[in-house]
């Protein structure tokens, strides 16, 4: 790995490289229940942010995914803090379906947010569950993004799952959060098959060989970046792809290109 | 700055990883393209099989490059399938092998004092690490485990490998502060910030750079660990000095 390329001598020797700049589309902000965060804080998220070469953050409050209200209205005022470093995943709980309407309300009034976040598996609904309808209505007559937690296993957030809001929801531009963790060949087939769907790979790029599943049956301009900050340092990430048997054109379209097409955001890329 | 892993593996368990290492020479392989000096090394069949074949098995393999040292599975003396702890020490001394692995669940045996107490006591006295990876036990039951362990053989170099990416900090700190023998493995210590911090409040020396590998990428653990907001001379004994301090010291 230390030898093989430029992008990675140039990570190894420098923790990041000018002309190929990171975009994080999978983080989060705040402190968790279950785990203990020493850089969570805007000024040293920012740090690492610098340290690692990553230009942009795509995040989600903590908080959010259990009280959307306060958890948004943190976001947003981070990403108005920190306008050129961060955009906002606005959190949908169909655990109360009755709210968000008002949510969706608050969303378009709120700027710097690219679209929803959906943590199935956490708030214990099923992507096709009818609670999330008038989001994905909203977001699918807008053409906005939507990044989920998915992951293997029944009913919840799988490939499967997936696959079926893909099919009623052309326009969304669906990421799937952790790339449908476990089930790496038919994620990637999903991912083949739908235009609109992406592979992000929180966690995921820590299975040895699930990369160049995705890469050989969905193509790296299906891949997108990211770490779940304040989890996991981007380094270690960036490390695993790395370590990847891939090209440095793959690196560039999963590190930023993807992300950066996708989303439209700023980035000027040395050289 | 030298690189030696401290957790790596090769052959085929009954679920293979998504990407397996079958033979040493797929090791191999990775470790020259990672650029891993030294690789503290355990296969499969020595958790898969028993560790009366399997261990000899290792060694063999491992004496074709001088990079890899061989690392060895524990099983209770008292079944004789090792030998008695005498003749297991002895059996470690002639194949040079300075690591001990415990699968207390996989191969069915209580880790105390009462079963190992015997083994363990050498182990102290003469400076052996002990490995455990931390799939072997769930939730908190391992780093239960662990203390007891290191409440009946304090000097006991014991080191926890491969935990899970949910940070674990709020389970292995209280036994760094308890215990100055007690270490972790950095394959999946992926948490940002997390070693700074244990070197701040523990010292480098608990921590030994790991990959997991086959299971794990090595450039992960690696690039987290070369570019961590520490001292050079915290970063080359994460990175190597302290597993070949451990090694050095053993006494067979």
């Amino acid at each position: 790995m230390i030898n093989e390329g430029r992008i990675t001598r140039e990570f190894v020797e420098h923790g990041r490289v000018e002309d190929c700049p990171v975009i994080d589309t999978h983080a989060h902000y705040g402190p968790f229940q279950a785990i203990y965060f020493p850089r969570h804080r805007p000024e040293r998220v920012i740090d690492t942010m610098d340290r690692c070469g990553v230009r942009w953050m795509l995040i989600s409050g903590h908080q959010a995914l259990v009280d959307t209200e306060r958890g948004n209205a943190e976001i947003a005022r981070l990403v108005a803090d920190y306008p050129d470093r961060f955009r906002g995943w606005w959190v949908i709980s169909p655990n109360y379906p009755d709210r968000i309407p008002a949510e969706l309300e608050a969303f378009e009034a709120t700027p710097g947010f690219l679209g929803f976040k959906l943590h199935p598996s956490q708030q214990g609904v099923s992507l096709t569950a009818d609670a999330y309808t008038p989001a994905y209505e909203y977001a699918n007559a807008r053409g906005l993004p939507i990044l989920s937690h998915t992951w293997s296993g029944a009913g919840l957030c799988s490939y499967r799952e997936v696959a079926a809001v893909a099919d009623k929801y052309p326009q969304i531009r669906f990421l799937m959060g952790h790339a449908g963790y476990g089930d790496w060949l038919d994620s990637a087939k999903v991912a083949r098959d739908h235009e609109h769907v992406y592979l992000e790979l929180t966690a995921a790029y820590s299975v040895r060989g699930a990369l160049e599943i995705m890469c050989e049956h969905a193509g790296s301009r299906k891949i997108t970046f990211g770490t779940d900050h304040p989890w996991f340092d981007p380094h270690y990430g960036i490390g695993c792809i790395l370590s990847a048997y891939m090209t440095d054109e793959d690196r560039r379209n999963i590190l930023y290109r993807n992300a950066q097409t996708l989303f439209g955001l700023p980035l000027e890329v040395a050289g | 700055m030298e690189l030696w892993d401290c957790n790596c593996c090769y052959g085929l368990p009954k679920k293979p990883p998504v990407a397996p290492a079958e033979t040493i020479a797929d090791l191999l392989r990775e470790i020259d393209r990672a650029g891993i000096a030294r690789a503290l090394v355990r296969g499969a069949s020595q958790w898969e099989q028993s560790p009366e074949v399997a261990n000899l098995l290792v060694s063999e393999d491992c004496a074709s490059d001088e990079r890899l040292i061989p690392s060895w599975a524990i099983l209770p003396p008292q079944t004789g399938e090792l030998g008695t702890v005498e003749e297991f020490l002895a059996a470690m001394r002639k194949a040079g092998v300075r690591a001990l692995w415990a699968y207390p669940e996989k191969h069915r045996y209580v880790l105390n004092a009462t079963t190992m107490g015997g083994l363990l006591e050498e182990a102290s006295d003469r400076g052996i690490p002990l490995f455990i990876d931390r799939r072997e036990v769930p939730g908190s039951g391992l780093y239960a485990l662990a203390d007891s362990v290191l409440r009946d053989f304090p000097r006991l170099r014991l080191c926890i490998c491969a935990h899970g990416s949910w940070g674990e900090d709020r389970y292995f700190r209280p036994l760094m502060e308890r215990y100055p023998n007690f270490r972790v493995g950095t394959s999946r210590y992926e948490l940002d910030g997390g070693i700074e911090d244990i070197c701040r409040s523990y010292g480098p020396e608990r921590l030994l750079l790991g990959t997991n590998f086959p299971e794990t990428p090595m450039g992960g653990p690696i690039l987290t660990l070369l570019h961590a907001a520490i001292s050079d001379a915290d970063r080359e004994l994460i990175a190597g000095g302290n597993l070949r301090r451990i090694l050095e010291e053993v006494r067979l």
